[in-house]
């Protein structure tokens, strides 16, 4: 059970979220989340026994929540995770060519992490942003409209 | 009471019933894989669809409760192709591997599938490829390609054993049940997964490859395990056993039974039998047909009780035999040998009244409770101790022991042994070879008795519930009963039972071989 422990304030969003819903099987989401912040963007098996214990349910049902959803990562990420929608809006809007030239840019296949640990590029389904294809979320924010040349400014900035 | 009609038949069902229960009240037939009598609705499989009168859509008969006036039926066109296609997606992504699948034969799918398969299939995708053989600890394999998601097994460690391991983990057609990091599924009740699981997904490591399920018979039985006394079905065919699987009953065990107790058929079959008698002392060993050996031994019984006295022939019983068989021993004990020196073998003091919460008790006898009525009613209460201080004074010359059955759940056999070496005769009655016995210096008899599965009687469980059953097959047909040992032994002549002179008379005949046919 070594490694992972949340915050102070992470086991009160917890224990406050436990009490929220009428099923405690309900908080997991939110505490997911919670998790994969203050774990470096990614849910790790130790954080999900850390979990496990802390809400008193069991391993396997917070797994199965956890693998149901792509918004939780199971294996590490960068830094910057940078998903492009490539569903139809933004697919017809050129987000799988755009992927494709991030990528090229960044020098790092798709779902991988780049050597420096910077960043990860992963292609997603839809983000609910269809009028404003192509668009990406970078960490929590989205940046719409996109073209190549802005989509690679904004990849350029990131630090 | 409420009043519906299914398929045309009037039944009559108590409120909060479910649809599906009233198609079983009413012995009509009814497509399903997710529902099980003893686990909570999951609503998942989509093959219990019902029509009811007045309502536009079909119903899953498992999460619909029956209404008064209800009119359901499952037998219309609309019903059955609805279960049609229902089951057909079900095989999207099942390999078609029946003939080296396990489970072949006793597949709820192979079962629907004659029913209500498509038999020409309409999908042209590829199957989805996932893991095959996965160990899922020391009793269960998983093969997840052949998993169709009822999640009965999930609700199974959910509801009834409370362990919480199996989970239905990714998403879509990728869905696999599995275990958190792979861990091992390892509980007492891990087996039930096993029966409950319709599809060869999960299946024993004890019993897969092992037997083709058509060709072995079925005989209702208890569980000797513990004092449960959990109802059981024997598979069994002309080898010996093969396997052992709960039998619902509401009072003692449900619908589960526990791991340790499927082990049950393994003190029955040959290789772990005394198939002869065994007679003489550690420099010389005689095989003997277990009859004769128990009548020498009786005639050597008779001449101690004549030199020695009644004082001098003492029984000890252990609580693995059946009442009838109790009743038997200790009334030709008392009157034909005219001893009382009868005693009680406790194998385990420390555990005896455990009990897990569920089944597991750790009275490893089924029939302890019906000994102590034996032994009550012959008026009979010693305790261990005077057997002990008579065998230090001496004054015991000759000790029938009735030893286990299932040798594994009496730890202290060896000790027990060491207890009874200085007696001058031992006549030990046992199913299984005695580990120990055979550097006794002083003449032993060990004389081979039959197993719970090949005798017909009753044991009286740890509730006071007096369950009987009948003989399921033979496995050793000169072993003896403990009835007819002890009979023996007090020097009388066994009798035939009505059932086996009719079975001798049918032989006679050749009434078997006549009645078979032209092959």
């Amino acid at each position: 059970m070594s490694g992972f422990q949340l915050s102070a304030e992470g086991v009160e969003f917890v224990k406050s979220e436990l009490k929220r819903y009428e099923t405690r099987l309900s908080a997991v989401i939110p505490c997911l989340y919670r998790v994969q912040k203050e774990n470096q963007g990614w849910v790790s098996p130790e954080s999900v026994s850390y979990l496990s214990q802390l809400m008193d349910i069991p391993e396997a049902h917070i797994n199965e929540v956890l693998s149901f959803y792509t918004m939780f990562n199971r294996e590490p990420v960068g830094r910057h995770h940078v998903q492009v929608c490539c569903n139809i809006s933004c697919a017809m809007n050129g987000a799988r060519e755009l992927t494709e030239k991030i990528c090229k840019e960044l020098d790092v296949k798709e779902g991988e992490v780049s050597k420096d640990g910077k960043v990860t590029v992963t292609r997603v389904e839809c983000l609910g942003s269809c009028g404003t294809a192509p668009m990406m979320q970078i960490n929590d924010r989205y940046y719409e409209n996109l073209t190549s040349d802005s989509a690679l400014k904004i990849i350029r900035e990131l630090k | 009471m409420l009043k519906c009609k299914i398929n045309g038949k009037e039944v009559e069902v108590p409120e909060g019933t479910s649809i599906i229960e009233a198609f079983k009240l009413s012995g009509q037939d009814i497509a399903h894989y997710c529902w099980h009598p003893g686990l909570s609705v999951a609503g998942v499989c989509r093959l219990c669809m019902v029509e009811i009168e007045g309502q536009p859509k079909l119903q899953i008969a498992c999460n619909t409760q029956v209404q008064d006036g209800m009119v359901i039926n499952n037998n219309s066109e609309t019903v059955k192709d609805v279960v049609r296609w229902g089951l057909d997606f079900h095989l999207i992504n099942h390999p078609l591997d029946c003939p080296i699948c396990d489970q072949a034969g006793e597949c709820g799918l192979q079962d629907q599938y004659m029913q209500f398969g498509k038999y020409t299939p309409e999908m042209a995708e590829r199957k989805v490829k996932k893991r095959k053989v996965v160990d899922l600890g020391p009793t269960v394999v998983l093969d997840t390609e052949r998993c169709i998601l009822c999640s009965r097994c999930v609700r199974f460690t959910d509801e009834v054993s409370k362990t919480h391991e199996l989970g239905i983990f990714n998403r879509g057609d990728r869905s696999e049940i599995g275990t958190f990091k792979d861990r091992p599924l390892d509980n007492k009740y891990s087996l039930n997964t096993v029966d409950i699981c319709p599809v060869g997904a999960l299946t024993s490591k004890d019993f897969r490859f092992r037997q083709r399920v058509w060709y072995l018979k079925t005989a209702e039985s208890v569980c000797p395990g513990c004092s449960t006394g959990c109802n059981v079905n024997v598979y069994y065919n002309e080898e010996g056993l093969w396997r052992v699987r709960p039998r619902y009953n509401a009072e003692v065990n449900g619908h589960w039974m526990c791991d340790e107790g499927r082990d049950t058929y393994k003190f029955v079959n040959r290789k772990a039998r005394l198939l002869e008698a065994r007679v003489g002392h550690k420099d010389s060993w005689q095989s003997e047909a277990p009859g004769s050996a128990a009548k020498q031994a009786g005639v050597k019984l008779k001449e101690v009780l004549e030199s020695e006295g009644p004082e001098s022939v003492a029984l000890v019983l252990t609580g693995q035999y059946t009442t009838e068989e109790y009743e038997a021993a200790i009334g030709l004990f008392q009157s034909e040998l005219n001893s009382t020196l009868i005693y009680h073998w406790v194998n385990n003091p420390e555990s005896f009244e455990d009990f897990d919460g569920l089944l597991l008790r750790g009275d490893k006898n089924p029939n302890t409770k019906g000994l102590l009525q034996a032994l009550e009613q012959a008026g009979i209460d010693r305790p261990w101790q005077d057997l002990l201080d008579r065998l230090k004074a001496g004054s015991i010359k000759t000790l029938v022991v009735a030893g286990p059955e299932n040798q594994s759940v009496f730890p202290d056999q060896l000790e027990k042994l060491e207890m009874f070496k200085e007696v001058e005769n031992l006549i030990w009655l046992t199913a299984g070879p005695v580990e120990g016995l055979e550097h006794r210096a002083k003449p032993t008899w060990q004389i081979p008795l039959k197993t719970y599965i090949e005798k017909a009687g009753s044991f009286v469980n740890h509730q006071g519930l007096k369950q009987s059953f009948q003989v399921g097959t033979i496995v050793v047909s000169s072993a003896l009963t403990l009835a007819e040992a002890v009979t023996l032994l007090a020097g009388q002549e066994l009798e035939l039972s009505a059932q086996d002179q009719i079975l001798q008379q049918n032989r006679k005949k050749n009434f078997f071989t006549e009645t078979r046919g032209a092959l």
